[in-house]
Formats: structure tokens, sequence, C-alpha cells
């Protein structure tokens, strides 16, 4: 099915979409910033952080605020991504995270940028916060985990404000791969790893331990074993170059330019016989 | 047996009929919903077959609970020729009394009303009687007068526990009309035409949305009962499906075949045992009698229900959360779009409608939409269960034709608050429902004028205050099962209605300050614009009417430090009065952490010490002379119970 392309007006700025497209995307694509902590295009969409909110200005909608990461586009379709109403309310949601996660200066930075820069509501600081007083609950890592990584390693314990995200039973996990993505989408920097020789810790995640892989070439540790052979289950990492697949990223790239190197001289020297 | 025919449907109504009416004995049945059981309704019922187990001139049975909790354990006794009569408050000890002598039962001092005849609507009037002389009929109570049972037809009637018996006043009928003579269009016109709204809460046409998912194409569909009522107080789909559990099949099942699914599945807390059962059984016996399963009525309709049980989460009630949980996920909303009318469970086309929807399906299927419309007003037409407990003198089921004055189901139903104290305000839609104020108890209930002022239909819990109420400690109250129950998904409801609960905290321990009021304000407008699901969007209404309605209360708490309901415990202190205390020292030897000493017969002697007592009430409750008394900074309030709001 081709979906039909549209305008919408974002900010009175008209823009080319497709029908049912997620206004969130389109503004990035333009270049208008909206602010979210739970959104991730390689991901389903959530609607858990409530930041992304936009004030829908067309006649006859019921509800005026809502979701940039829900919404899907229709023609004529007319929003604000900063309106007062917009703002108020932001504002509010930004002072229920700075105290919700204390210590996480990216959303310090996030909170400034709409000039809150103190909250009134009590602050929750855990000395033995794995996630370093810092974690907002948005579940992109519980969702890359799963979603894309199809591991499945964390998930969410409890329920309402007990909610925590951890390995079941804060026990070191079996089937993390330490492929680092949860950190890597977190928004506030909460998840923590760290390589110690042939071993990577995984901190936040009940100190699970990722055995590492050795270069063959210069014997860096450089990506989880259990990584690797996952990458081996994927049918495009199929052939894999054999004299390739035991190298860090450095020395394969050196490796393969070496190659290309000697190919180019055989040219030559083919070329001058 | 298979039932396919009229005639089929004609026998077993007749087999039905001689166990509703007996032509030769005395039918004896014990009101045994989970309300009437918990008051020793099922002790009765042991004693009533112990003393009968001999005696085959009285058939012994089970019925579900006709409304009138407060006066339960409920016995009803049908004497051929003579009619119901309905005895109030039994206990093991009046057994023996009311079979003993059936001639003349009316003499009996606890005898409620007598039925006379009984309108069940899917079938005539059944006349049942009325030859008791001196007995009230039963629409002549205060209680009942008001009320137009539609949902419960059958309710405390019937033995729930039967199908014959429901057969036998009209039940199935309606299907068979659906599946023999309508097509599945003229049934979602017919729905439509009644304007009958979801009953759960929010009020959405049923008729509308039947179309939505039956206007979808998809090769599987489901539709969804959703049983997970959760409001603190209210009880009303419960008793629905305890009392009269194949109303809610039969609409379900003409709903599958209105929308083209094959399959149902009520969605019911574990935390409800009897209606488990009760809807479990029903099924089988719906089973045994082709009502369910393969070409059903001989239509070649195929439909099958099973039940998945929820373990309890308040937020599953949510139609999201719901088919997350069925599907075995966490109970937490989804974004929508899509709807569950597109992609519902396991992606496919979903209907989902609350019990008391469910039960208004055969009414409208069997006598109209425009018969329908005959009850309620304009924009809701029907009626609605409401669950009417807290403050009030009738606590019961009551169900009303919307646009009825919440005055009328207060004073004239429920009978205004007990010992003759003042009615402040009522609450409706649970947890996430409004305080709505005395003077606005001229307003018809119905969907927009409860949101008008504040609160939503909700559910129907009703939960009535009167002057010993605090309305910041009810607001806390609410707000701390919302808090509870809040999934954790989106911030604004978790974390959000948090710091609401703590300022309330604050507040009612004396340590608010002026601006926790505008705090308070701000926040509750971020929660409910910004949630994702309609739990967090409503969770601070509660909140948000106390301090539009009861404003000088929160102030009285913030500048004065006083509570003048007198129930917030860090803000009261009790006393003795020396005057009227003799010295009993009853209050001393109940009082559970010794804080209060004296010279036994020498009054003036006895004193409470303020650092050791608790505010337990306790000894409030236990002196008979009224000697102590609850303060609060000049506040006095002598001899009155010491009762949590709610």
């Amino acid at each position: 099915m081709k979906s039909k392309d549209i305008q919408v007006l974002i900010n009175g700025q008209e823009f080319k979409a497709k029908e049912g497209e997620l206004v969130i995307d389109i503004a990035r694509r333009n270049g208008i910033f909206i602010p979210a902590l739970c959104y991730e295009e390689s991901l389903k969409p959530y609607g858990a952080c409530r930041m992304c909110i936009v004030e829908i200005k067309n006649e006859g909608v019921k509800k005026k605020i809502t979701t940039s990461c829900t919404l899907q586009a229709f023609d004529g379709l007319s929003i604000e991504t900063d309106s007062e109403e917009v703002l108020k309310h932001r504002k509010v949601l930004l002072e229920l995270y700075l105290a919700q996660a204390p210590n996480s200066s990216k959303l310090k930075e996030l909170a400034l940028r709409y000039g809150v820069n103190r909250t009134r509501f009590r602050q929750k600081i855990r000395d033995d916060d794995p996630l370093n007083n810092s974690c907002v609950l948005c579940g992109l890592c519980v969702r890359v985990c799963s979603e894309v990584m199809s591991a499945g390693v964390i998930n969410f314990i409890g329920r309402g404000e007990k909610t925590r995200v951890n390995t079941p039973y804060f026990e070191q996990s079996e089937l993390c791969l330490g492929c680092r993505a949860c950190a890597e989408v977190c928004p506030t920097g909460a998840i923590e790893f760290r390589d110690d020789g042939d071993i990577r810790i995984a901190a936040s995640w009940s100190n699970t331990k990722v055995e590492l892989k050795k270069c063959s070439m210069c014997g860096k540790y450089y990506a989880p074993v259990k990584l690797d052979k996952k990458i081996d289950t994927l049918y495009y990492y199929k052939d894999r170059d054999d004299e390739l697949r035991d190298m860090c990223p450095d020395c394969r790239r050196k490796a393969i330019a070496r190659k290309m190197t000697l190919i180019a001289e055989n040219e030559v020297e083919k070329y001058a016989k | 047996m298979k039932i396919n025919t009229l005639e089929d449907l004609i026998y077993i109504r007749e087999v039905g009929l001689k166990k509703l009416k007996p032509r030769d004995k005395v039918r004896v049945s014990v009101g045994m919903a989970t309300c009437g059981i918990s008051v020793g309704g099922d002790v009765v019922f042991e004693e009533l077959k112990e003393k009968l187990k001999n005696r085959d001139d009285v058939l012994l049975t089970k019925t579900g609970c006709i409304g009138f909790c407060h006066v339960e354990p409920l016995v009803n006794v049908f004497i051929p020729g003579k009619g119901i009569l309905i005895y109030h408050h039994v206990q093991t000890k009046d057994v023996k009394k009311i079979i003993d002598n059936f001639s003349e039962a009316e003499k009996l001092d606890n005898v409620l009303c007598q039925i006379d005849k009984w309108y069940h609507i899917t079938s005539d009037e059944i006349v049942y009687g009325g030859g008791f002389t001196n007995i009230p009929r039963w629409s002549e109570l205060g209680f009942f007068k008001p009320q137009r049972k539609l949902v419960m037809r059958n309710s405390g009637i019937i033995n729930p526990e039967d199908i014959d018996e429901y057969i036998a006043v009209g039940g199935y009928s309606a299907l068979f009309k659906a599946l023999k003579k309508m097509t599945p269009e003229e049934i979602i016109n017919e729905v439509k035409k009644s304007g009958l709204r979801g009953r759960g809460g929010a009020g959405f046409p049923t008729g509308v949305k039947w179309e939505l998912a039956k206007n979808e194409q998809s090769d599987v569909k489901y539709v969804i009962c959703n049983a997970d009522e959760g409001d603190p107080g209210a009880y009303m789909n419960r008793n629905e499906m305890e009392s009269d559990p194949h109303s809610v099949i039969e609409g379900m099942i003409i709903g599958g075949y209105a929308i083209g699914a094959h399959k149902g599945i009520i969605y019911i807390r574990a935390e409800y045992p009897l209606a488990l059962y009760r809807l479990q059984k029903a099924i089988n016996e719906a089973k045994n009698y082709g009502l369910l399963g393969k070409n059903i009525l001989g239509s070649g309709f195929d439909f099958d229900i099973t039940i998945s049980k929820g373990a309890g989460a308040f937020v599953c009630g949510e139609e999201t959360a719901l088919i997350a949980s069925i599907e075995g996920d966490i109970g937490r909303p989804r974004p929508r779009p899509p709807f569950p009318a597109q992609k519902g469970l396991w992606g496919k086309p979903t209907n989902i409608n609350n019990v008391e929807t469910w039960t208004n399906i055969p009414l409208i299927v069997k006598k109209g939409g425009d018969w329908f419309r005959g009850f309620g007003n304009e924009k809701s037409p029907g009626t609605k269960v409401f669950s009417l407990v807290g403050k009030v003198e009738n606590v019961g089921l009551v169900e009303v034709e919307l646009g009825t004055p919440i005055k009328t189901v207060v004073y004239d139903i429920g009978g205004g608050a007990p010992s003759g104290k003042k009615v402040k305000a009522v609450q409706t839609g649970g947890p996430s429902g409004g305080c709505i104020p005395t003077k606005f108890f001229d307003l018809p209930i119905d969907y927009e004028n409860l949101t008008s002022v504040g609160s939503i239909m909700g559910s129907g819990g009703l939960v009535v205050m009167d002057e010993n109420t605090c309305m910041v400690d009810t607001a806390k109250f609410f707000l701390d099962f919302t808090v509870d129950e809040s999934c954790g998904k989106c911030v604004p409801c978790r974390e959000g209605l948090k710091h609401m609960l703590f300022i309330l905290e604050n507040i009612t321990k004396g340590n608010g300050k002026e601006e926790d009021i505008k705090t308070l304000e701000q926040l509750s407008e971020t929660i409910k614009t910004t949630s994702l699901c309609g739990l967090g969007q409503t969770a601070p209404n509660p909140v948000i009417t106390t301090i539009k309605y009861f404003k000088d209360e929160y102030l009285e708490h913030i500048n004065n430090k006083r509570c003048p309901a007198l129930v917030c415990a860090t803000l009261i202190e009790f006393e003795i009065d020396q005057r009227k205390c003799t010295g009993c020292a009853v209050c001393a030897k109940r009082c559970p952490v010794k804080a209060i000493d004296g010279i036994i017969g020498i009054g003036e002697t006895f004193r409470i010490d303020p650092n050791k007592c608790i505010k337990c009430g306790t000894c409030l409750d236990v002196c008979k002379l009224g000697a102590v008394i609850k303060t609060s900074k000049g506040v006095v309030n002598e001899k009155q119970g010491h009762t949590s709001s709610y």
C-alpha cells in the first residue's frame, strides 16, 4: 500500500509528508527540535516520556495536547511544537524528571533549555541505585534489548512508582550479550559498563559479566564473545571473511587496507607486464 | 439437549418456570451473592439445607442480590398462590421460625416486603401472587420506588446457577431473535438507535464501537467482556456476574454475531471467585444447550467464550492494558492508534465492552432501540447501576434511569447519612471521580453533567460523605489508591501523582504551605493533559474537585493546622472531660498503648497522655458517658464515632 503525499503545518511552516507518518519524524527530518526521551526510530512507538507533546491547532480536535511520537499525520494537520500550553506542561514534566533522576547531567541540560533549573518536588536519591539515580524509566534499554537485540536481558520490575529496570531478581544474567546497546540509547546516561581485561562488566545490570574476545593480531580485547557468535547467526553476516573475523576493528581496517594495496600493486605489475 | 427451535426454547422455559414458581411447593431462596455471603447468607443456607433435608414440600435454592445489601442476609419465600415474601437480616436462629409455619409467614417480624409481580423484561410480567395482607409491595419501599430495574432485571429473583430459570424469564430469546431473524447490520443499527453508551465509564456509543470492529476486514476477531472492576467501594459488575451471569453471556454472543467474531473472552479479576465460578458454570450450561459452540441454535454461527483471569491490577481495566495482560505481557497501556477495533488482541480487531454494557444488549435486541430510548434522557438513554456506599443509611446496589437527580439517589433511595448527620458531598466514578458538593444535588446524573462539575460517571461507584468526612483526607485516600495502581509507564501519572500524595500528606500532618494548593493545581492540570491513559487523565479529579469546592478545609489544615472534620490524626487530640468521667477505667483498659491513666473510681484523675496517644479513637468509642472528646484546635465534637472518612 502506497501512502498518500500530504501537507502538514508545523509551527506555521508547510512540510511535505506521507499520510500516517509520525509527526515527530517529519519534524526531525526538517530540523525542528522536539524533545523526547523514550522515542527511537528503530523501535515501536511507546508514548511514555510525554516530553514530545505538541499542540494540535486544527478545529474540532478533542484532545489538543498529544504526543508527536504517536500522532499520525493527515493532510492539513497543523501543530505547534512549543506553544504556551505545551511549554507549560513540559516544564512541569521536566521538574518531575529532575526530582526522579537528580544525577543525570543530560537531563539537567535539557531542562535548562526550557529554563527549568530547579524542582519543587522532593528528590529521590538512593545510595544503592545501580542506575546512579539517573533512570527515568523511559524503557528504551528494555525495548532495544528485546526488540532489536532479541536478548531480553532486562525488564521492568515492580509497578507504579516502585518500578525499576534490571535483570530478573537482580541476578547476573547469562543472556546478556554485552553489546551495550542499552547504554547507547539511554537518554540520561544512566547505564554503566566497564571493561576489565578480558571481561566486560555491566555494572548497572547486577554486575553481569561478559567474556571479551581477543584480537588475533594485536591481542586487544575488543568485543564480547557472545555478541560475536550472535552476529554469526544473522544472515547478512554469514560470509564474513575468515581471516578478518577474529580481528579488532582497528586491525581489520589495517588488514583490509593492506589487502587492497596488494591487489593494487598486483594490478600495476600486471599492467606493466 | 441442544436447543434448535422455538419449541425447544419454550419447552425449557416451562421446565424453568416450574422451578421458579413451583405449583405445589414452597420455594425458599437465599440471597447468595458475595455481599449476602459476607454477612452470613451461606450459614443461613446451610442451616436451611440441614433443616429441610427431609421435607419434600420445600424447594431450597440460591439467588443473587436484589440490591438491598444493607439489610442482608435476605431470604425469599415463595408460597404458591400468595407470592414471594422477603425476610431481612435473617440469622440461623430465624430459620426454624421461617420454615415451621408457612401459612402464617407474613406474621414474622423481619419481613421486608412482598413481591407480587416482577417484570423480567425479556418475558412478560410474571405474577407471583400478592396475597399477603398488610405487607408492603417491594415497589412501594422507598429504596426500590425510584429505581428502574433493567440491568438487574433478574437479580435476586432467579437462581444464577440454573440456566433453566434464566430461560424461564425470557433468557436467550433475544439471542434466538438475533440469530434467526436479524442480520448483523440490523443488530448494530438497533444498538446505535438505542443510544447505549459504554457503561465502563467513558460513555462511548456502543453501536458505533461495534460498527468500527465490524468494518475491519479480518478472518479472526474477538469480543471481550471487561470484568476487571477495581474501584474501591464499587461492586456493580461483580453482582451482575454473580446474580445473572447468563445475561452477560447472551449479550456477548449477540455482539460476536454482530461484528463477526467467533471468540469471546471474559477478562475477570481473580479476586472474584464466586463470579468466576458462576460464569464458568453458566458457560458450561450454555454449551450443553448448544447456545455456545458450533452452529448455535442451528443458525450456522459458531461462538465460544473463555475466561481469562486477571491478577487484580486496576490499570488492566484500561482497554489496551487489558489486551496486553491477556497476551501475557505486563499490564501497561499501549499508545493509540492503533485502536483495539483495528489492532487489538493478538493484532486482530477486538471489541471490548464492560459487563453492564453486555447485559443491556439482550434487552435492546429483544425490545428494540426505541424502547430502550424510553429510559434515561436524550444524551444518555437507559439506566445505570450504582453502588451506593459510604456514609449512607441504605447501602446497596441501586439502578436508576440516567437523568435521575443525585438527591433522589442519596436521600430517597439511600435514606441520607446515618444517625441524622448531614451529607456533605458525594463522590462518583471511583478513585478517578470527583467530589460533588450538595449544592449540585439537583443535577441529573448523566455522563455530561457529571463531567461538567469535574467528576466522571466511571463504572458507577457512588460514595456518600457526611460532615464527619475530611475532604483533604478523602482526596488523599483516593490518590493513595491511584499511586498504588499506577502502572508506572508514563511520567505524569507515575511521578506526578506521587508528589501530589506527598503534598497532601504534608497538609494533613499540618506541614502544608499556602503555595501547596497552587502546586497541586498545576500538577493536576499537567497530569490530566499529558498522561497516556485514562487512569492518569482522571486520577487528579478528587484533588481538583475538593480544592474547588472545599478550599476552606484545605486552608484550615494549612493555616490553622486544624482538621474541621476531626479526622486527620496528627491534627486532632483526645481529651477526657473531667466533669463527665466517673473513673470506670474502661477506656484505660481498652487503650492499646496504655496512654490513659487514673485512679479507678475517681473521675477527675483520668488523663490521656498526648505523647503516648496514637489517636486510634478506641477510648471515644468505648466511653458510654461521652466523657471522651475529640478536639482540633478549638473544634470540638463530643461523642461521634471515630472512623476514617472512607
